[in-house]
């Protein structure tokens, strides 16, 4: 190697990770993400309650997916429990605000932070399980958190669940959710454009082979399964808030989880902007269909699962990668 | 064509009644030798005797049963792969392992510790080109041939800069073309200093590159030596070829 002078014949690396789309393409991504929040912002300012709730629980899609993501799309360790994260963080923010007076905002930090501790105590067990074991050890501890809400009453109201004062909130938890799925996309796009990124990539494709080339998979899978479940915490608590009342079924429904995998799949798991754009479509097909067709949205929506499945199996994301449209990896 | 120079006789890996069973299967039965350094060692032995798992066994994928090995004199077992290759012993596959849906560039950029990135992606580069993969960087590892997949293996197992490097079946199913390519690469990296084990079953590969021969048949060792001597082995060729 030495004596073929290696570094007269490549190009000088000076870009660092990120940032190496092409420019073109870059600006477009930027101007309409730039967009999209522009209009998000202005929002409220535009149109009236039910339409601003519609974008909120729309908002609470796109920070469930896009932690999904993290964990299963980045990382290819499918969960089918996440739900348990946004449960923490709702009973943490219904419990504090509604039996100890904190003001709402203030309990967001800990609404982030004791699912993060739960995916610590329970990631080191769980994520050596692979594939369904994995899938059904999360779902598992989800119903099992269900049903430690429906019985400690003293601590979760049980069954009757929590109910936080009477307030109007619309605003505050619209633009609160707003930035937190900010964070959680800026998040995601940090990830995906580090080299932790790349190692959860390499994990996911092929998690000996990762191994024997030096990563540290074990601590790789911890740091994303953590950082997968701090937003969806935070937003259980403001959603929490929002709704001003929680009870265990609702609360760990495993429909959230089912919703939140469609939506990045849909998308394309393991991209950015999949989720989000998963979200956007899914939701509001999901509103319409139920608007238009009350007794058809079921149907309906299993139907557009079966389309997507079969003819865009990556997604849209990787539909558009698959036919050039989208650079296609991170690093060029 | 093999490499000129002497063999320095201070082992580099050093085996000592390493065991693995599968059941009441004994894939690895009380194997000893030492490697020296800065060779091209090859690992030969019928379909079944165990070359692969000695493999797993050497970089910790798989636990031994009994035994121990040193690398550079220190103890090794009971280490997770990572800390292995970390301490400088890397691998390819039998079967190719590369990160299929990552790019070329990113397969070997995912794997490096390096926390400058423009080292990182400057040796990756030079990696790529080593192998002669460089125009085809930004191509998914999925959609490279069979041929380049394993010469992608082989870049990627180097980023680590190992200084030992472990081939499982390097030329199965690899080009004439492609496989000179690597051969090539594996002297290079010989005439740097490092060590290499390949374990391989086109015998003029391994009469002809390695140094050094150890062969296994049940998991036993039962011939040592240089490729004249293993030829006229009467054990190793009952071994392969019955009595």
């Amino acid at each position: 190697m030495s004596n073929r002078t290696l570094q007269d014949s490549v190009r000088p690396a000076a870009l660092p990770l990120g940032g190496k789309l092409p420019a073109r393409q870059r600006t477009l991504q930027l101007a309409a993400m730039g967009g999209a929040l522009l209009l998000l912002l202005l929002w409220p300012a535009m149109t009236n309650i039910y339409r601003i709730s519609f974008v909120f629980f729309l908002l609470q899609y796109v920070v469930l997916a896009s932690s999904w993501n993290i964990i299963s799309g980045f990382t290819g360790y499918v969960s089918f429990g996440h739900v348990a994260f946004f449960g923490i963080g709702s009973y943490t923010t219904a419990i504090l605000v509604a039996k100890h007076g904190w003001p709402w905002y203030l309990t967001l930090p800990l609404a982030g932070l004791l699912p993060v501790a739960w995916a610590a105590f329970i990631g080191y067990p769980c994520l050596r399980l692979k594939g369904p074991y994995f899938a059904i050890s999360m779902m598992g501890l989800n119903e099992a958190l269900r049903v430690v809400a429906l019985v400690w009453e003293s601590l979760t109201g049980g069954g009757f669940g929590i109910t936080m004062p009477n307030v109007e909130n619309s605003l505050e938890t619209y633009y609160a959710g707003l930035a937190v799925a900010a964070l959680t996309v800026a998040m995601c796009y940090a990830i995906a454009h580090s080299r932790f990124g790349l190692r959860l990539a390499a994990i996911r494709e092929d998690e000996t082979a990762a191994e024997a080339m030096g990563i540290n998979t074990t601590a790789h899978k911890m740091y994303a399964f953590m950082l997968s479940a701090f937003w969806p915490g935070v937003i259980g608590g403001i959603v929490a808030y929002k709704l001003l009342y929680i009870e265990p079924d609702s609360t760990f429904f495993i429909i959230i989880t089912v919703n939140m995998i469609t939506m990045a799949m849909l998308g394309g798991k393991g991209t950015v902007l999949g989720p989000v754009i998963g979200t956007a479509i899914l939701y509001t097909a999901q509103e319409l269909v139920w608007w238009h067709l009350p007794w058809l949205h079921l149907i309906a929506y299993g139907a557009f699962i079966i389309l997507i499945v079969l003819f865009m199996p990556r997604g849209i994301m990787g539909f558009l990668i698959d036919r050039g449209w989208v650079a296609k990896g991170v690093i060029q | 064509m093999r490499a000129e120079g002497t063999v320095d006789d201070a082992g580099i890996l050093d085996l000592q009644a390493l065991t693995k069973h599968f059941g009441g299967v004994v894939a690895v039965n009380q194997c000893s030798f030492r490697v020296p350094r800065n060779i091209i060692a090859g690992l030969i032995g019928p379909n079944g005797s165990g070359k692969t798992t000695l493999f797993n066994l050497l970089t910790g994928i798989l636990p031994a049963d009994g035994g121990d090995y040193f690398y550079k004199g220190e103890p090794m077992l009971g280490l997770r792969p990572h800390e292995i290759c970390r301490r400088g012993i890397s691998r390819t596959f039998q079967i190719i392992r590369v990160f299929r849906e990552m790019t070329a560039l990113e397969n070997l950029v995912a794997v490096s510790r390096d926390r400058n990135i423009a080292d990182v992606r400057r040796r990756a580069l030079e990696l790529l080109d080593f192998v002669t993969l460089l125009p085809l960087k930004d191509e998914y590892a999925g959609n490279l041939s069979y041929g380049q997949q394993k010469l992608l293996e082989f870049a990627r197992a180097l980023m680590s800069a190992p200084d030992v490097l472990l081939l499982d079946e390097p030329a199965a199913g690899v080009n004439r073309t492609l496989l000179t390519t690597l051969l090539d690469r594996m002297h290079e990296l010989r005439a740097q200093g490092k060590t290499i084990v390949i374990v391989e079953h086109d015998m003029q590969v391994v009469m002809n590159h390695c140094e050094k021969i150890f062969v296994l048949d049940h998991g036993e060792l039962i011939a040592e030596g240089v490729p004249g001597e293993i030829q006229g082995n009467a054990r190793v060729i009952e071994a392969y070829f019955g009595r």
